[in-house]
């Protein structure tokens, strides 16, 4: 740690945790209402457990997104930020309109469509507080020495996120046009902008881990970002097959998504080569596994599994059906959820002053977690294609058919199981770690060689 | 090899163009939407039925153009698939259409609300979606081919109500719900005054029966006891 005000960053590291829990639970609960199990109906009804599972899922990525960057741009920047006041702030903030959200959606007090489900005068407030985010970052970049291409991707990254939120705010009452301007939300962050900022905090990871030439990396950078926005944003067209938009999109949709996975596999192939490049190793080897897990994971989840369901013929079939759940947790887990464990498991050493990254216990964490995922991604698959299979093309009734995978989710809550432990784990390091009382040191406490004046020491660290 | 602004000129131009391309379309899709639509019959009680169905948030459930929850039916076709009667009973009491079974909120809805949900789901029902949801095109093979006999009825012979309401409970021919008895042979059981009696108030033969009094008229019912007593083994 660099600079005094990082130390926020801890805050919303440790409220992404908390809410990461919660939205297991909500997990959980509708685990056990798939298997016949909807012993809550009465108090959370599955339509609440669910907006609530992925609101949070949606927030604790947001709230880790916000910490990253409180982290990572006053190093990037090489000053302090702008007012570490207004990011209490407005972490307090946030915090608040998330609680009357959830609080909101068990008394029904909701949008109804889905992932965006927070009601239209929560919206506003969320934008407002992602404002006070934004000028805090931008003053603080306004007024440094320096500019990064990492720090400048992070931020590009979090300013679009925050306005595509605005499209889905469009009024209209035709069901389809909706459904339009809710996919540039949904998608465009996702295959989008977040992937912006994934690769913004990837860079930032592979320059402090592996020592490799910032020049280098960030080069690279470019064309990994540069990748995903040629195939992502005509890829949209994969959400407008049929829902009463034009056929065209079926040709557009089909061709521009099917090139989303090389964005991916770019991404994997461009961590792993620096990794295999980097001179020397930084002692944070479990920081790494996570930031190299995490390009991996995200090219089998969205690559690999998106790619299995984009195209038209396929997609006519698998539309809205179990399959989508299998890729949208993988996807998710891959390239969001181990992007901020990845950041979280570098920053923390630095931030709380403690070096636990080498424990059995880091190690268990992150092989129990992502060993489950896997486990649970089949359970769903399983259970999509024999849903797939039984409704779609034998055209048996819905409900006969989920009585028939009711036992894949027994598969899933197992599976599930065994992913909270790794959690668990992860969750129990942080603790153990600590408050954020590490010193704010000028100098290379972790082999990191890059000093107050970066590009001098980048350079002079990759030769 | 590549340089860092030629890596940059690819990011910029790349996007700029894509994102160009993407607005037109987005022009032209919101110019064609209506059409495809046919929004000119979005009548007032589709809006109503439409924010009902937003401020209900049964996509947290439900999927409606694919889109939505994995836990309960794809509504898109529900209007056609079930009718309005269905529907409203549905919407009415979910516990007296399918008892026993995975569990809808039910809402207390008045029956205005209820016909605007009716007419939301029959006018998306009629919207053309590049041909989604695709008919089972295994369903046919899985028919044993030696069902040649005429007990089994063909979908297409059957009343249309009885591919709607009584399909969702009771299986014939092996395709249907699982909460009532199959209905193969069931004119070799009951006989039709038995089997009129019983549409016409279950309760009033069995007062604890799991399957409702179903909103037929009575020309229905004649119908619907002429086709079950030919269902002989
Ligand atoms: C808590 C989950 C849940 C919510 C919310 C929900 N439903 Fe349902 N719905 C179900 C389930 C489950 C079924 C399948 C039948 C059953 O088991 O009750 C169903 C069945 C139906 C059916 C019959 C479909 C068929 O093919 O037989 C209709 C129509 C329907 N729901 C409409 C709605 C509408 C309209 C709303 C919103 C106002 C809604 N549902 C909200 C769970 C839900
Ligand atoms: C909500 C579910 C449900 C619906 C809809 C439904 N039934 Fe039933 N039906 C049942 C159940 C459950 C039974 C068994 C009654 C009992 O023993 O309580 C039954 C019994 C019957 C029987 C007697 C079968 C026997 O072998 O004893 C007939 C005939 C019948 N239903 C016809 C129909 C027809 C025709 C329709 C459509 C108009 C229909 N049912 C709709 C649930 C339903
Ligand atoms: C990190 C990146 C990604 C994430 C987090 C992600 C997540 C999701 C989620 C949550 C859904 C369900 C959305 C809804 O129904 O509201 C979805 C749908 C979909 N995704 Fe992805 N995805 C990612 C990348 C990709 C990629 C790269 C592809 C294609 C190659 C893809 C293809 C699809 C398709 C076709 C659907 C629609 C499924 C359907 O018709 O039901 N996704 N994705
Ligand atoms: C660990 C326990 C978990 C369980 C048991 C679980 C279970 C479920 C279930 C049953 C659904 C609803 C599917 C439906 O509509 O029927 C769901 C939705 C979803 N969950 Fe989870 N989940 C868990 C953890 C996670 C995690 C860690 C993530 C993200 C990384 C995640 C992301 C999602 C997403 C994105 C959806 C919406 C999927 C879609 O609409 O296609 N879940 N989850
Ligand atoms: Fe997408």
């Amino acid at each position: 740690m660099r600079y005094e005000s990082q130390r926020i960053a801890w805050w919303f590291f440790a409220t992404s945790m908390l809410l990461l829990c919660l939205q297991i639970v909500y997990g959980f609960i509708m685990g056990f209402a798939h298997m016949g199990y909807d012993v809550l109906h009465d108090v959370i009804p599955f339509h609440v457990a669910r907006a609530t599972h992925t609101n949070l899922l949606v927030v604790w990525l947001l709230c880790g997104f916000m910490g990253s960057a409180y982290y990572i741009v006053p190093e990037e920047v090489g000053r302090e930020l702008y007012s570490v006041r207004l990011a209490k702030w407005q972490l307090g903030t946030l915090v608040f309109v998330g609680v009357v959200a959830l609080v909101g959606f068990h008394f029904q007090w909701w949008e109804g469509r889905k992932f965006l489900e927070i009601p239209r005068p929560l919206d506003w407030l969320v934008v407002v507080n992602v404002l006070a985010f934004l000028w805090n970052l931008t003053m603080t970049m306004w007024k440094s020495p320096r500019m990064t291409t990492t720090s400048c991707v992070l931020y590009f990254g979090l300013l679009m996120a925050a306005l595509l939120y605005l499209p889905g705010m469009i009024p209209t009452d035709n069901q389809t046009v909706d459904s339009y301007w809710r996919w540039w939300v949904v998608h465009l962050w996702v295959e989008g902008v977040w992937e912006l900022i994934m690769g913004g905090i990837l860079a930032y990871l592979l320059i402090k881990l592996t020592g490799v030439d910032r020049e280098v990396i960030e080069k690279w950078l470019y064309v990994i970002v540069g990748l995903t926005f040629l195939s992502g944003i005509l890829g949209t067209g994969h959400h407008y097959y049929y829902i009463g938009a034009p056929r065209y999109w079926l040709m557009i949709g089909g061709i521009f998504s099917a090139l989303e996975p090389l964005a991916f596999l770019g991404m994997a192939i461009y961590a792993i080569a620096m990794a295999r490049r980097g001179g020397r190793s930084h002692p944070n080897r479990n920081a790494l596994a996570w930031t190299i897990g995490c390009s991996i994971m995200s090219f089998v989840g969205a690559g690999f599994l998106g790619f299995a369901h984009t195209l038209p013929q396929v997609n006519l079939y698998t539309h809205g059906t179990l399959v989508t759940a299998m890729h949208g947790h993988m996807a998710f887990w891959g390239a969001y959820a181990m992007l901020v464990f990845a950041i979280i498991a570098y920053a923390l050493p630095q931030l709380t002053g403690r070096k636990l990254y080498d424990t059995p216990l880091a190690a268990f964490a992150f092989w129990t977690s992502n060993i489950g995922m896997v486990a649970m991604t089949l359970a769903f698959a399983v259970a999509g294609v024999a849903q797939v299979y039984l409704e779609r093309r034998m055209g048996l009734d819905f409900l006969a058919v989920q009585e028939e995978i009711e036992v894949h989710f027994l598969g899933l809550v197992l599976a599930a199981a065994l992913f909270a432990v790794g959690i668990g784990a992860y969750v129990l390091q942080f603790w153990r770690y600590g408050l954020p009382v590490g010193e704010v040191e000028r100098a290379a406490v972790t082999g990191d060689a890059e000093g107050p004046a970066p590009d001098a020491a980048a350079a002079e660290a990759g030769a | 090899m590549l340089s860092k602004t030629a890596a940059k000129r690819f990011f910029v131009v790349g996007t700029a163009l894509c994102f160009g391309a993407f607005f037109l379309l987005t022009l032209d899709t919101l110019a064609r939407i209506p059409a495809q639509t046919n929004q000119e019959t979005m009548t007032d009680a589709v809006v109503r039925g439409k924010h009902l169905w937003d401020t209900s948030n049964c996509m947290g459930c439900h999927t409606l153009l694919g889109e939505g929850a994995y836990y309960a039916p794809e509504l898109t076709k529900a209007y056609s698939r079930r009718g309005p009667d269905f529907i409203a009973a549905m919407l009415r009491d979910p516990e007296a259409m399918y008892p026993g079974q995975r569990r809808m909120q039910n809402y207390d809805f008045d029956e205005g609300q209820i016909e605007d949900l009716v007419a939301f789901l029959e006018w998306v029902g009629r919207m053309d979606l590049n041909g989604f949801p695709a008919e089972p095109d295994l369903g046919e093979v899985s028919v044993p081919v030696t069902s040649t006999d005429s007990s089994v009825a063909r979908r297409s012979d059957r009343p249309q109500v009885f591919n709607q309401m009584c399909i969702a409970c009771h299986a014939l021919g092996g395709q249907g719900g699982a909460v009532g008895p199959a209905l193969d042979g069931v004119g070799g059981r009951l006989d039709a005054d038995y089997i009129k009696r019983w549409l016409t108030d279950p309760f009033a033969i069995k007062p604890n029966s799991l399957m409702p009094k179903l909103p037929l008229s009575d020309a229905t019912i004649v119908e619907l006891v002429a086709f079950l007593s030919q269902l002989k083994d």
